[in-house]
């Protein structure tokens, strides 16, 4: 390996067919032999079940933090299939949670509909805002669609702050809850379900062909849409997938805290987003996942220290970019490529 | 309507949006000669009110604001050049390559730092000193001191910035690097203290927004944000690099906000800029003057 570039955002497995060794044999047909083809799977089901068996050891507080964890493994991991993998830089991505969440809200709140029909259509109104920002942004190139994007997501959060009436913006908008219970363990085992699932789809989606297109489209649009891809479906589908899940997880999310403000469309939201993919490095599917756990933990921790954790937690991921730009997952790379190098034969 | 109130109004939103380009101007700067873009503006701008309000209250007394405003502006133009320098010059490691990504990310930590930080050290509280001068009659308009000192100063800036871009050998080595890095070197510019110093004239600008309109708008730790906003909505309506695009865009926005408070509604002032680029972009979706390129 050791594919980490000094100096620089290294790409950490950048290319596809090198991004996973078992997905270049999947999508051709054949059955990995590998020793990872097994071994991988059985890890990742038990670190599923020692997740959903924590509630056990953990206190409620501490289920509560993870419960939030999830909810950013949510963002994190769509944002990274629109950012990372797709290359469409968009920092709308707050927004359309908090589309989601409101939607779902009010649906609640004003027709009396059922909380799960809320989610839905939660999810679907953002999915639609989602494809038509994609839509509207289609021929911008990369600055110019992430200030776009960031154009939308403060007007969003301005209408819903402005349209008091409605949201009773900055006042807040109490939220019913999804479930009648105080214990977070429900909702703890609901939220990583979720995370679980986003996951293993986004997998699932990546190691497809439409994954590859999208690969296609980041590493030179000209080059996949003369190799046949049509870039201009493709492209909004990213938007809409991802918004789609943000708005399902923000709409969710909204049930569980049960009370909704524009602070949360604010921009530091993002920043929050971006920070845990940077940190736990871009364009992997165990990047994003580490990073919003690390981060969601990290700033619960530093919490004693007020309005200083952010602060502190700025400063390290700084120093972290600064002195070691390829992120966690990186490290944790190149580690294991050292660990085994010495042992011949046994990477596969 | 009539007549003379749309003047006042047109003429109102000129104002503001020749305020709005000192911003727009040091985005688009910082990008043609770094080609980057800098997420921290705003907070830069936070910086330049602070320092100014500091000045003011604790040193100099509010009534000498003229001399206050051009040590605000070097006080955020020295702090860019640091943090330029600390921060952001590893992005061209080897020199010539750059990574959009790591100055993204490091100026969007960044944001986050100053943010915070300055609600750690002075508190959430609004800051607001006093008027830099008595209400102006300017042609039909009734116009606030400090909002006209603000334009004032915007006119004179933007001038002074146009001046050395165009007329000095330093702004002629800056318009080098812009066009061609691998070039600029090998005429023998230092494109590492181009970078700094581009890095610091930029910052200094939005620095000089904050500080100007500091009686305007108040002083407080998100105060960067909806200018960073408006800036970038400049940028993508002019075009990125282009700076007649940035100061077209900035009276433009000016216009369309005051424009669009009196004829829709005010609660929306902060959407209409957005309306305004949704329907630029669909035209032309490299802005006003944007460079047709195949990688912006």
């Amino acid at each position: 390996m050791g594919r980490a570039r000094p100096g620089g955002v290294a790409p950490v497995d950048d290319r596809a067919g090198r991004a996973d060794p078992d997905a270049a044999t999947a999508a051709a047909g054949g059955v990995p032999l590998t020793r990872s083809a097994v071994a991988r799977p059985a890890a990742l089901a038990g670190a599923l079940i020692a997740a959903a068996l924590l509630p056990l050891a953990l206190g409620s507080y501490q289920i509560h933090v993870l419960t939030v964890a999830c909810y950013y493994v949510i963002l994190a991991s769509s944002w990274n299939l629109i950012a990372g993998y797709t290359g469409l830089f968009s920092l709308a991505h707050h927004t359309f949670a908090g589309i989601g969440a409101y939607t779902s809200a009010l649906l609640v709140i004003r027709t009396g509909a059922p909380i799960p029909v809320g989610v839905v259509c939660g999810g679907a109104l953002a999915c639609a805002a989602g494809y038509g920002l994609g839509t509207v942004t289609l021929r911008m190139r990369m600055l110019y669609l992430a200030l776009a994007t960031w154009a939308f997501a403060e007007s969003v959060r301005v209408v819903v702050s402005m349209e008091y009436g409605i949201t009773r913006g900055d006042l807040g908008l109490a939220v019913p809850k999804l479930l009648g219970t105080s214990s977070p363990v429900p909702y703890y085992e609901a939220f990583l379900a979720c995370a679980a699932a986003t996951v293993a789809a986004l997998a699932l989606l990546l190691r497809s062909r439409v994954g590859y297109r999208l690969r296609a489209i980041r590493d030179d649009e000209g080059v996949a849409r003369a190799a046949g891809v049509n870039t201009v479906r493709w492209k909004r589908f990213a938007f809409g997938v991802s918004s789609g899940i943000a708005g399902l997880a923000g709409a969710l999310y909204g049930h569980y805290i049960g009370l909704l403000s524009p602070v949360a469309m604010q921009f530091d939201e993002m920043a929050l987003i971006i920070i845990m993919v940077i940190l736990g490095g871009q364009r992997t599917l165990s990047g994003p996942v580490l990073g919003a756990v690390v981060v969601e933990v990290a700033s619960e921790a530093l919490r004693a220290y007020g309005q200083m954790r952010m602060v502190v937690f700025a400063l390290v991921v700084v120093a972290v970019m600064r002195l070691y730009p390829p992120g966690l997952v990186g490290l944790g790379r190149a580690l294991w490529a050292r660990a085994t190098a010495v042992r011949p034969g046994s990477a596969g | 309507m009539d007549a003379t109130l749309l003047t006042q109004y047109v003429l109102a939103g000129l104002v503001i949006g020749a305020i709005y380009c000192l911003m727009a101007v040091g985005i688009t700067f910082i990008y043609s000669v770094m080609k980057m873009i800098n997420w921290a503006m705003g907070e830069f701008y936070m910086i330049g009110g602070y320092a100014q309000y500091l000045l003011l209250t604790d040193w100099l007394g509010p009534a000498r604001w003229y001399l206050a405003l051009p040590l605000a502006i070097l006080g955020v133009g020295v702090l860019g050049m640091v943090v330029e320098r600390v921060l952001l010059q590893p992005m061209f490691a080897g020199r010539l390559e750059r990574l959009d990504e790591y100055a993204t990310i490091m100026t969007i930590s960044l944001t986050v730092l100053f943010r915070n930080l300055a609600v750690v050290v002075f508190g959430p509280y609004q800051f607001s000193p006093r008027d830099y001068a008595p209400p102006v009659q300017l042609g039909p308009l009734p116009i606030n001191g400090s909002r006209f000192v603000a334009f004032l100063g915007a006119v004179v800036l933007l001038g002074l910035f146009q001046w050395v871009v165009r007329r000095t050998w330093f702004g002629l080595a800056l318009r080098s690097v812009a066009q061609n890095r691998v070039g600029a070197l090998c005429a023998g510019i230092s494109l590492p203290r181009i970078d700094m110093l581009a890095f610091g004239i930029g910052v200094a600008l939005a620095g000089a927004a904050g500080a100007l309109l500091a009686p305007v708008f108040l002083v407080y730790p998100q105060s960067g944000a909806l200018s960073t906003v408006k800036g970038f909505e400049i940028i993508v309506i002019g075009g990125l690099g282009s700076l007649p695009g940035s100061v077209v865009g900035g009276l433009l926005l000016g216009l369309v906000e005051s424009l669009g408070s009196v004829l829709i509604s005010p609660s929306f002032r902060d959407v209409y800029g957005f309306g305004l680029l949704l329907v630029i972009l669909a035209f032309r979706p490299t802005g006003l003057w944007g460079e047709r390129a195949r990688e912006a």
